[in-house]
């Protein structure tokens, strides 16, 4: 910066002096600025890897299937239910308001599983229910040829009935020990909840019990 | 610009070197933020993880526990249906071992599923996990690798198809003790080949354990079954 002549030495000394110290304090709150940013900056990266490796690690572990926690629509559930072998008929809307039945007493013998193309006996169906087994019923007028088949191919080969149910209120129906869902048709989403749910689960008394060795029912096709 | 030589504070211009020290101390100060920023990150992670540590429900240790259940209980199925076809001690006392030993595995196998909270229910075609890439390093099995080749929902290996069932409950006698050995050898051989493909993809240390004790005592069963079935002409 160019000096006035007609300063003296002394007065150019202290004119360099505050010129550095002008500059001194540009740098310093430049620098105090820059400092500020960084800490910002370094915080938000920070955070932003603390928010991704947790993500990652929660997401990735255990994808969240607990069966307990999957909520149907719809679903009804009957507690409290006997479990006691009769040799007699049982009457499953009188006594436990379920048609078609979701357990209760049943025959000493249970049916097994697998696919009929004709009404099986309640007493024998519900036995398979105390065991885990899934019971899946269709109303025959509503579900025929493709929607049948398609329904077919959704069972599987252990621990599922198949059969068609006359009066059914909805054109398909699932149920398993104390637990029923009405469904729409064939390709309601909820019948896959409700397999992954009650398939096998601990909510029926007996879980794993067989589902074969039994008897079977008129019209078993597979 | 006039230098001056000054120790003072106020110098305009810091020391090269001090600027270096001061960048490597940021380094360092940054590099430890973000190390005790992951760690705290991933224990947190961990912790709120539904169930630290336990198998995913498409894991192979979740599809070997569903499908060898449904495998170990058709085994238990036959010995039952053997034992009441025939008198001969030998064939009963098998049939009854095979069906108290398997009965008490599958129950192994459904106890863990629950113990992890995840469905009986397949999430996928059961065998799927068979169709997986095993762990690289596992000690190779040197068997055709086309034999342990599956197709995601097809038959499981050695299972026993509804007809071959229906023809067994037909027989009675030696009929009925050599069809259920040659079956019975063939659903041995599968339940092997199930568990070394658990062995070549697992580490879990109960599952492994358990699959290791499947493939010596099936094996040596299989040997035990050829035996009598050649006793039997």
């Amino acid at each position: 910066m160019p000096v006035p002549p007609e300063q003296t030495t002394k007065q150019q000394r202290e004119a360099r002096r505050a010129e550095k110290v002008a500059a001194l304090k540009q740098k310093q709150a430049r620098d105090k600025r820059m400092r500020t940013f960084g800490f910002i900056g370094g915080g938000v990266v920070v955070l932003a890897v603390i928010g991704l490796v947790v993500a990652v690690i929660a997401v990735n572990s255990v994808p969240k299937v607990d069966p307990d926690s999957i909520a149907i629509e719809g679903l009804k559930t009957y507690s409290d239910l006997p479990a006691n072998h009769v040799d007699t008929a049982v009457d499953y809307q009188a006594l436990y308001d379920t048609t078609p039945p979701a357990g209760g007493n049943h025959a000493p013998v249970w049916l097994n599983c697998g696919i009929y193309t004709e009404a099986v006996p309640n007493e024998n169906a519900v036995h398979d229910l105390e065991h885990g087994a899934v019971w899946v019923t269709y109303d025959p007028a509503k579900v025929t040829g493709g929607d049948l088949t398609t329904l077919q191919d959704k069972m599987k080969s252990t621990y599922m009935v198949l059969s068609p149910f006359e009066g059914l209120p909805t054109p398909v129906v699932a149920s398993a020990w104390g637990n029923q869902v009405q469904l729409d048709g064939v390709d309601d989403p909820r019948l896959g909840e409700f397999v992954t749910k009650f398939w096998k689960a601990a909510s029926a008394p007996e879980p794993g019990a067989p589902c074969t060795g039994g008897v079977d029912g008129p019209g078993k096709i597979a | 610009m006039v230098p001056e030589k000054s120790l003072s504070p106020t110098d305009d211009e810091p020391q090269p070197a001090d600027a270096g020290r001061s960048r490597v101390r940021s380094a360092i100060a940054v590099v430890i933020v973000l190390v005790l920023a992951a760690t705290a990150a991933f224990a947190i992670g961990r912790l709120s993880a539904p169930v630290s540590g336990a198998p995913s429900t498409l894991s192979v240790e979740a599809g070997f526990a569903r499908d060898m259940q449904v495998h170990h209980d058709q085994a238990v199925e036959l010995a039952f249906i053997v034992r009441d076809l025939t008198d001969a001690d030998d064939v009963r006392t098998l049939a009854y071992d095979i069906a108290r030993t398997q009965a008490q595995q599958s129950g192994q196998m459904y106890g863990w599923l629950n113990e992890w909270n995840l469905p009986q229910a397949e999430a996928e075609p059961s065998m799927t996990w068979m169709t997986r890439p095993p762990l690289s390093g596992t000690s190779a099995h040197d068997h055709d690798p086309n034999s342990s080749a599956h197709t995601p929902g097809a038959p499981m290996p050695g299972l026993a198809t509804a007809e071959q069932i229906t023809e067994l409950k037909s027989l009675n006698g030696v009929a009925a003790e050599k069809d259920f050995l040659t079956l019975m050898i063939a659903h041995h051989k599968g339940g092997v080949e199930m568990a070394e493909a658990l062995l070549e993809r697992s580490t879990d240390r109960v599952e492994t354990a358990f699959a290791k004790n499947i493939v010596k005592a099936q094996t040596s069963e299989i040997t035990l079954m050829e035996g009598m079935l050649a006793d039997r002409g």
